[in-house]
């Protein structure tokens, strides 16, 4: 990721047009910056104050709970300024504030005699905790006598504890039961240990948890309820007390060492409010996931791994019954020939240059090709929700950062470079929803005897009548073609009489495909190119293709929308790092008389491969997840469905929690490597 | 193709006259029309919906969008969707209060603990952000079900060997809220936000910081005056790409609100036109459109910064 930072510093200046140039000044950027802000909030306040009156109660909620959390924050940070300027007053406060919540907890849940009903009843036991803990700061924070200490600290607190034992409603009064005692011992072995593996005296640790243990167990253990109001009374005053005589063995610390507290403090402060969210909404919930993913629908029953099983024993998602088609389809024998000339041509090259295949070598060409038709062969003959994923891995990432490095490379130092890649990166800012409607007009297929309204089938219907039809269009696309051809062929001798083979293969591969095409066009072979079918007397009739609902090639129509997206993405980067290049390196390759093919291959490639490795390994972790194309396009009919979209219908609309978790927990899984990989990488340049 | 794309105009070194340089210089500008024809077909799906959205229900299923005249452009398409029965007016308010808080407070959250992580030193802070950031690997899916169940329910749990239920989170009534939507973002933001942002406040001069110190100020003098100001590019390119990352997210807005209707935004309404398929689809581009504009209209307004805010936003996992 560092060096993308780095790229795009590097490509902004003059990457895209911008209407704000850069002005370097931060205090005119600061202010731009807090316009634009100021106006959205505004905007918010006002559309939903204004607007609707429900919004006006989840605004007035939001705000205020917003409101609360920054009050709360800066509060803080006041407080512990006064770490370092007033230790008194600092204990004073925070031991006040901590006697008040823990106060207003139990009277706000009125476990205590004499709360609930009424704002009075419910803050007097606060404040009286709040001022009691205060007075026991100032103490600590005044005096430093081991005696006075002591005694002040467990007798203050104890006291506190002792007073909300007494009150406490009968409802909630333990029982006595020995569990108490092991679990406070447990507590206080924990704390002892904890102690011992940060290098403080043991004792502290096994004090604090003691303190914590003993109502822990002594309430939360035993039955509430049974016990009697002495028993009570001790339980509920001893933590207290212990919690007491550990702040009392803390000394007053000195100028250095309240440095050090408002450093760490101002850590938390900082840092805390990221990290509980971060929990809360990422750390808890994926824990929760994988464990829910081992039991059944209804999250009751263990079920250990049945469900990745059944998602592996489902033909839906890993069906694999057809694989001997594979090799007799159409895919299959283009790629065969591509590979069979790639041999040929990659055994002549070893003689010459001790390597099968290289960076733009002749051999280079057929193998890349020859490889993408052999995956489609692959792809459409095995089914299943796992191999469309992969599909969808193997063709969105190499077509789009294939087609992004070509467009980089075509657009460098082109005219109108700004607007052509102004316009291909454009789809980055439409909604994956938004560019699925697009395309599903793109593809709308009608009725033979309509119009064709979708430009993909009007092309595609209209390419069938010109090649069946004899009129004016008809021979001058021919003739066009026909050129061309003679073009690519005189390319191609000449290369086979200069004895230059390597400048033969791309013209004869070209030549080849191309006259191919000419054969069918003219329907020497065969009835024509193109959407259509021979009418009862031979007259033309549309044969429109449905893109969206044709298996298995409506897979790869839906990786176009997703390709449409993405290369403006791999273009930038790649053109950023094709523009970092130094230019020295290109001159000196050219003054050894280097040609522009080989300067890209051997020089240019090689210097932007760790981008490409960014840009690769950022489209895979993307497109694993891809789901929103296939949801709003065919939901996962037609055999496309993909991993994320069956995730979301088994767990929320089949209401089969665990097979959505474990589905889920399968994306996460295959995602985990690369971006290990990314994070890694991060740190490194970081 | 490729050997004769990487050529360059400078590069021509065959100039000459007569059929053979004529042809060598067509060859030589093959690359800019290959160019320029990738750039059309990608124009086109845009342009086509651009053109349909203003074109009435007879006019789009008669002819393709290429074949408009003058007479068919109307904006009946544009008024009827957002009256009251297809709401799209509402959903683009529930969009913004999605969008808006979604962006505000990852940012105020994330530049606290950016600048805790790169200026407060403390111990286990190398350790601490790495696993931070590490969590940018957690895909969205595996936090959806028991993020729902929460929302749904609250988050309950049970104490071990005490056998207790404490309620860690109170059932809110968030289900089905625009709040439980943002929230949603705003956690996911955070692990992406922290480390964009640590990136910028940690190659701040130090020289700054420890001037600052002497002369007195707090940490949060020194955040506040010092930090939040210089920050500024940074900040902003977070903030475009988190507004049209949740203005144009559909997944979690349709996990959390998709029953809604009340509370849906504009990605799920177009889906939903989309879903009853034929009866309303005419309204789909101006829906569309209405959707991408605000993202159209940040992309050419604040070109640079989209850039920047899209590329470091790659890595969100």
């Amino acid at each position: 990721m560092g060096a993308s930072v780095e790229i795009m510093e590097i490509g902004e200046t003059e990457d895209v047009a911008d209407p704000f140039k850069p002005t370097g000044d931060p205090a005119s950027m600061a202010k731009y910056f807090r316009v634009i802000m100021w106006a959205l909030v505004a905007l918010f306040v006002v559309v939903l104050l204004v607007a609707y009156s429900k919004a006006r109660t989840t605004a007035v909620t939001v705000i205020i709970a917003v409101g609360a959390s920054a009050a709360v924050w800066i509060a803080a940070n006041l407080l512990f300024n006064q770490v370092r300027r007033n230790w008194v007053l600092f204990n004073v406060i925070s031991y006040g504030v901590i006697g008040f919540l823990v106060g207003a907890v139990l009277s706000g849940n009125e476990l205590l005699e004499g709360t609930g009903g009424g704002f009075f009843n419910w803050v007097w036991f606060p404040l009286i905790a709040g001022a009691g803990a205060a007075a026991v700061g100032f103490v600590l924070a005044r005096f430093s006598e081991p005696t006075i200490r002591l005694v002040v600290a467990a007798g203050g607190l104890g006291g506190l504890g002792l007073l909300a034992g007494l009150l406490l409603r009968p409802a909630y009064q333990p029982e006595v039961s020995p569990g108490v005692f092991a679990y406070a011992a447990g507590a206080a072995i924990v704390g002892a240990l904890l102690s011992l593996l940060f290098k403080h005296a043991w004792w502290h640790g096994a004090l604090l948890g003691l303190a914590l243990g003993w109502p822990l167990g002594a309430f939360g253990y035993a039955d509430l309820g049974d016990g009697n109001a002495a028993w009570a009374a001790i339980a509920a005053a001893i933590g207290p007390t212990l919690l007491g005589v550990r702040v009392s063995l803390a000394p007053i610390p000195d100028t250095v060492r309240r440095n050090l507290i408002d450093q760490r403090s101002r850590a938390v402060i900082f840092i805390a409010p990221a990290l509980l969210f971060i929990f809360a909404t990422l750390v808890v919930p994926t824990i929760r996931t994988i464990y829910l993913s081992f039991f059944s629908d209804n999250s009751e029953d263990y079920v250990g791994l049945a469900n990745y099983k059944d998602t592996f024993d489902d033909p839906n998602s890993w069906d694999t019954s057809n694989w001997k088609d594979m090799f007799f389809s159409f895919p299959m024998t283009v790629a065969i020939v591509l590979l069979a000339i790639f041999v040929v041509i990659g055994i002549s090259q070893k003689r010459r240059t001790g390597k099968v295949v290289e960076l733009g070598s002749p051999s280079m060409f057929p193998l890349v090709i020859g490889g993408l038709f052999l995956s489609f062969a692959v792809f459409t003959v095995l089914r299943g929700t796992i191999i469309n994923n992969l599909w969808w891995v193997a063709v969105v990432t190499g077509l789009s950062t294939g087609l992004g490095l070509a467009v980089a490379v075509l657009a460098d130092r082109a005219r109108g470079e700004r607007i052509a890649k102004s316009i291909i990166f454009m789809p980055m800012a439409i909604s994956l929803v938004g560019a699925s409607v697009i395309w599903r007009f793109m593809y709308v297929a009608r009725d033979s005897t309509k119009q064709q309204t979708g430009v993909m089938n009007a092309l595609w219907v209209g390419l069938g009548r010109l090649s069946t039809g004899s009129g004016f269009w008809t021979w001058l696309v021919g003739i066009v073609l026909t050129i061309a051809f003679i073009g690519l062929v005189a390319l191609l001798g000449q290369a086979l009489v200069r004895r230059n083979w390597g400048k033969a293969v791309v013209p004869g591969v070209a030549a080849l495909l191309l006259g191919w095409f000419l054969i069918r066009y003219f329907a020497i072979v065969g009835g024509g190119v193109g959407g259509q079918v021979s009418g009862p007397d031979g007259q033309f009739v549309g044969n429109p293709v449905n893109f969206v609902q044709e298996p298995p090639y409506n897979n790869f129509w839906l990786m176009v929308v997703l390709i449409w997206i993405q290369t403006g993405f791999s273009m930038v980067i790649l053109s950023a790092a094709i523009k970092a290049v130094p230019t020295e390196f290109i001159e000196a390759a050219r003054v050894d008389g280097a040609t522009d093919s080989q300067i890209f291959w051997r020089v240019t490639l090689p210097q932007i491969a760790p981008t490409i490795g960014v840009v690769v390994t950022t489209l895979i972790v993307l497109v694993m997840k891809v789901y929103d194309i296939v949801k709003v396009m065919t939901n996962g009919n037609f055999g496309t469905q993909v991993l994320a979209n069956d995730m979301f219908q088994q767990a929320f609309q089949f209401g089969n929690v665990g097979r959505g978790a474990s589905l889920a927990v399968l994306i996460f899984v295959s995602v985990l490597p690369v971006m290990i990989y990314n994070i890694r990488k991060m740190q490194r340049e970081a | 193709m490729t050997d004769i794309a990487l050529s360059r105009p400078d590069g021509d070194q065959d100039r000459g006259s007569g059929a053979g340089a004529a042809i060598y210089r067509f060859m030589r500008s093959i690359p800019v029309w290959v160019l320029w024809l990738i750039v059309i077909f990608w124009s086109l799906p845009t342009v086509g919906l651009f053109v349909s959205s203003f074109r009435d229900r007879d006019a789009q299923r008669a002819t393709g969008w290429w074949k408009v005249r003058p007479d068919q452009l109307t904006l009946d398409n544009y008024q009827t969707i957002f009256e009251a029965n297809t709401g799209l007016g509402k959903s683009l308010l529930n969009s913004m209060a999605i969008a808006i808080p979604a962006t505000l407070i990852p940012i105020a959250i994330a530049s606290f603990a950016a600048y805790g992580f790169a200026w407060i030193d403390f111990k286990g802070r190398r350790w601490l952000f790495i696993a931070t950031v590490s969590l940018l690997a957690i895909p969205l899916q595996v936090a959806l079900i028991p993020l729902l169940q929460m929302f749904n329910l609250g988050a309950h749990f049970t104490l071990p060997i005490l056998d207790k239920t404490i309620t860690v989170v109170p059932d809110l009534d968030l289900a089905n809220t625009t709040t439980a939507v943002w929230l949603t973002h705003t956690g996911f933001a955070l692990p992406f936000a922290i480390f964009l942002l640590h990136n910028y406040i940690s190659g701040l001069p130090k020289d700054l910081f420890e001037a600052a110190r002497i002369d007195g100020a707090d940490h949060f003098t020194v955040f506040w005056r010092l930090v939040l100001p210089l920050s500024v590019p940074v900040l902003a390119a977070f903030a475009i790409f988190q507004f049209l990352w949740t203005w144009n997210d559909f997944l979690i807005a349709n996990t959390m609100v998709g029953t809604n209707a009340d509370a849906r935004p504009t990605t799920i309404l177009i889906a939903n036109l989309a879903g009853d398929f034929g009866r309303n689809e005419f309204l789909l581009p101006a829906a569309a459109f209405v959707q991408a504009f605000v993202p159209l209209v940040v992309f050419f307004a604040l070109q640079r910064y989209f850039v920047r805010g899209i590329l470091a936003g790659s890595v969100k996992g």
